[in-house]
């Protein structure tokens, strides 16, 4: 996975970041759905996936165990809603020892210089 | 999530219940006889061009557990039946008011969250 | 220019490493609620990558009983500095 250098950023009306991991809060799936309901709103929506957020976009992710639903079906609606500025902290990614193929879309990954660059350059910036 | 039901459709003598705002309480209960019995309800008439837009919203949700906001059933629409008919316009003269939440409700899905 | 506000305490230290990781050059830090703890001599390693750029509410401080116990190396603003700060920089952004 490449490191673009930050003029390939191309700034979006509103940026999620989103931190927390699938399942065992309710974090992720408002910050989901904040950008799902923006989008529907005809905003352009970025997301960025950063610390254990990076689990989002783990392929092969399921229902819970007693049904609960998961947000796997959420990151895959994201097309539908034209969100497609993906992008994740290649730290994160590192850290927990995976690589692009292991996530169910394509992403941009992004060192600290340029993830500190993308919230500068987005002109709102909600953090989940 | 509990919802209640507010009201009941006989079709072919069984009772549909209906929650407050006129959508299925189970989705489970949906067939296109409980389609028309809904669409009747609400004074509509579905036409082969209502049912495949139908299939379309039932297809959306099998595949993300979601009903979609009007933006993403016209790309869905757009996506399976073609440029056409994938247009917002289109998609009003078949629902009029509120193609995402008529369809959703006709479909058997429950109310579109992301759209107010 | 960005001010970034964060309310966890430093017993949440991916936020810290998260906010690290988000931090720009000219940025600023404030810490507010529990994140009054991380202003303590002891917690401060969380705050290393933000040297020189943080402050702590006094207000904050104050309720917690830290007043006397804070950093000598991190600014104490009061509600009126928080006021400045958010004047100084283009945007804020919140962190929890």
């Amino acid at each position: 996975m490449t490191t673009h250098p930050s003029f390939d950023i191309e700034p979006q009306d509103l940026l999620v970041v989103l931190r927390h991991p699938p399942h065992g809060t309710q974090w992720l799936r408002e910050g989901l759905d904040v950008a799902l309901v923006a989008a529907a709103f005809g905003q352009r929506v970025g997301l960025l996936f950063q610390g254990d957020g990076i689990f989002a976009l783990l392929k092969d992710q399921q229902a819970g165990a007693l049904g609960q639903k998961g947000t796997h079906s959420q990151i895959a609606m994201l097309e539908m809603y034209d969100i497609e500025a993906l992008w994740v902290s290649e730290a994160a990614l590192a850290e927990r020892g995976l690589a692009r193929e292991d996530l169910m879309l394509p992403t941009t990954s992004l060192n600290a210089e340029a993830v500190a660059k993308l919230l500068r350059c987005h002109p709102h910036t909600l953090i989940f | 999530m509990v919802t209640t039901t507010a009201r009941t459709l006989m079709v072919e003598g069984r009772p549909i219940g209906l929650d407050p705002e006129g959508y299925l309480v189970s989705l489970d209960d949906w067939s296109e006889r409980v389609a028309e019995a809904l669409a009747a309800d609400d004074d509509r008439e579905l036409t082969p061009a209502h049912w495949e837009v139908i299939e379309v919203l039932r297809d959306f949700y099998r595949r993300y557990e979601a009903a979609p906001a009007m933006r993403p059933l016209v790309k869905a629409v757009k996506q399976s039946l073609g440029e056409e008919k994938g247009s917002s316009i289109y998609l009003m003269q078949l629902f009029p008011e509120s193609p995402a939440k008529v369809g959703a409700r006709l479909a058997g899905l429950p109310k579109p969250t992301n759209c107010l | 220019m960005l001010l970034h506000l964060l309310n966890r305490s430093p017993q949440s230290p991916s936020v810290y490493r998260d906010l690290g990781e988000a931090f720009g050059a000219g940025d600023h830090l404030l810490l507010i609620e529990d994140a009054c703890y991380a202003a303590l001599p002891p917690s401060s390693a969380v705050l290393e990558p933000f040297a020189g750029r943080v402050s702590v509410l006094r207000e904050d401080l104050i309720s917690r009983g830290l007043a006397e116990r804070v950093s000598p190396d991190i600014a104490v603003v009061d509600m009126n500095g928080f006021l400045a700060l958010t004047e100084t920089h283009e945007r804020c952004v919140s962190w929890f």
